[in-house]
């Protein structure tokens, strides 16, 4: 090491460089490397295990053989784009607000917009149980008009209001973003023209701020599809979604082949839809850029 | 018209704000229930609840946990965040674009995958579970972020200004002490702060790695949800709040929490 310490100038310098630049990586390589492409890797081999260790493709067939599991990955996907439908109708209005604000109040918003996520997922879970349960606001509220409340937990429409909240900042965050890019002198330009504001809206601030949309919206996507901690609280074993299933399938049944591949159709189906995704918006339109 | 879409769009934005904090207010509110069951509006005023939380030595072992692993968590992940940004940024070496590569992938993989992954990995190579596996487990969700925000930190800093101080004399380590490290210091906190929350909050990845004895608070207080409804679930959860509160004070103090985001919510144009 001294030797090639000593080396100077020429093209002999970049190999101390090299050096320090692996040892500097190295814990990083190394965690990669232990603890994120081995128990991957871990997890696809024993997809493709019986519990006693063979071959198969077995687990794959039960996956796709069965209606109920079919249903499943359905019901997954359907949640959540429902979840980006909403937090795209709460978050683009929202966004809109935001942008005529002074940075006081962005700020505030902004964090209150932000809050959802610092505050622990179970307490907000756990928060949403009551707000929803049958000693809550909103069942108050109803019986205050004289009528029975319904059961509003443990189904699709208690993830979905759990989701929302969890989602709403990675909707409205690359919005605000593409919003704040739109040329400000481009609708009083339109409208010295004689635009109304709504074809202001539909024909400028709409297509301009679609970057910020659809990067928001796959973000939201992704992570609903996969999550697990909300629907788990808001929904339980009623609300049939493939997390769940990868969890009662290794803790309980104690299937760890099969929850293995339920896990990796998850992966496949969500990174396939998502790539499949982005090369249509590539195609539409030559400078789609994500934030 | 401008009157009525500002009155308008001020009711849409404050109901959008109560929707955001519907939760967080109503579980600090029925805290302080005095009915043996959670209800809100609350009914009567009692710190029973509070006793009974410290009443249960269960929460405090699991708190010293998840703190525990949580504060290893951010030391770790700054620490690993700093070498790896560093290298990536400044150095060629093998493997630099696999190292890339795979910080981004993290992102993609769900948690759910890599509890399962890392319990199936652990279990294959007969490492039973102790506070060291779950620091192991949860710096894989924690040093992409710090990774990425030193990355940011440098992409930011003028090598110049390296180069001016190098050039007047300044040994390496002082050029790194006053000329480097400042310029990442945000993203150092940052990505400290972020492996903080991160670990503390985990209960995907916590939940296959743990066992009955060791359990971390999330995984403490999902367990206890699913069997009673009394109201020490709401103190816990008004004590966890203030804890994020001062969290978040202590934050925007030094870099600005929007800023941890990704979003520039004020110095743009």
């Amino acid at each position: 090491m001294a030797a090639v310490g000593r080396v100077a100038g020429g093209a002999r310098v970049s190999r101390p460089r090299r050096r320090t630049g692996l040892l500097l990586a190295l814990p990083a390589i190394l965690i990669f490397v232990l603890l994120f492409l081995a128990p991957l890797g871990t997890l696809v081999a024993n997809s493709f295990r019986t519990q006693t260790g063979a071959f198969t493709l077995g687990n794959y067939a039960r996956f796709l053989g069965d209606p109920f599991y079919r249903d499943v990955l359905w019901n997954t996907l359907r949640v959540a784009a429902l979840t980006t439908a909403g937090c795209l109708l709460i978050g683009y209005p929202f966004a809109l607000y935001l942008r005529g604000r002074s940075a006081r109040v962005r700020n505030w918003l902004a964090l209150l917009l932000l809050s959802p996520l610092l505050i622990s997922m179970v307490i907000r879970a756990y928060g949403w149980l009551v707000v929803l349960g049958p000693q809550g606001p909103v069942a108050a509220v109803i019986r205050w008009f004289g009528l029975t409340p319904p059961q509003m937990l443990y189904n699709d429409t208690a993830v979905l209001i759990g989701m929302v909240h969890v989602m709403l900042a990675y909707m409205v965050l690359p919005l605000m973003g593409s919003l704040d890019r739109i040329d400000p002198t481009l609708v009083p330009a339109a409208k010295g023209l004689g635009a109304s504001g709504w074809t202001c809206f539909w024909r400028i601030t709409l297509p301009l701020s679609a970057p910020g949309m659809l990067a928001g919206a796959m973000i939201v996507f992704s992570l609903t599809a996969s999550s697990f901690v909300t629907p788990a609280i808001l929904g339980g074993p009623k609300v049939k979604l493939m997390p769940y299933f990868v969890y009662t399938q290794a803790t309980a049944t104690l299937d760890w082949p099969y929850a293995a591949a339920i896990g990796f159709v998850l992966v496949v189906v969500t990174t396939g839809l998502l790539l499949g995704y982005s090369r249509l918006l590539r195609r539409g339109r030559g400078e789609v850029v994500f934030a | 018209m401008t009157r009525l879409t500002r009155v308008l769009g001020g009711a849409f934005a404050t109901l959008v704000g109560l929707f955001l904090i519907a939760p967080v207010a109503v579980t600090v509110a029925s805290s302080l229930t005095a009915t043996p069951y959670v209800t809100f509006p609350p009914q009567g005023i009692t710190l029973r609840w509070y006793a009974e939380v410290f009443a249960k030595p269960e929460f405090l072992s699991s708190f010293a946990l998840s703190a525990g692993v949580a504060l290893a968590a951010a030391a770790v992940s700054a620490v690993v965040g700093l070498a790896g940004g560093l290298a990536i940024h400044r150095h060629r070496f093998p493997g630099r674009a696999a190292l890339e590569a795979t910080l981004s992938g993290a992102f993609a993989v769900p948690t759910i995958v890599l509890g399962i992954g890392l319990l199936q990995w652990f279990a294959q190579m007969g490492l039973a579970s102790s506070p060291v596996t779950l620091l192991l487990a949860h710096l894989v969700l924690t040093v992409p972020y710090a990774v990425r925000l030193v990355l940011a930190g440098l992409a930011g800093l003028d090598r110049s200004a390296e180069k001016a101080a190098a050039g007047l004399g300044a040994p390496p380590f002082l050029v790194f002490w006053h000329v480097t490290l400042p310029a990442v210091r945000g993203g150092l906190v940052g990505g400290a702060f972020f492996a903080f929350i991160t670990s503390f909050d985990d209960l995907t990845v916590a939940l296959f790695v743990v066992t009955t004895d060791l359990q971390t608070l999330p995984v403490r207080i999902f367990n206890y949800m699913q069997y009673d409804y009394d109201p020490t679930v709401t103190a816990i959860g008004t004590l966890m709040v203030l804890f994020a509160v001062v969290a978040v004070v202590v934050i925007e103090r030094f870099v600005g929490v929007a800023r941890l985001f990704g979003a520039d919510t004020e110095e743009r144009s």
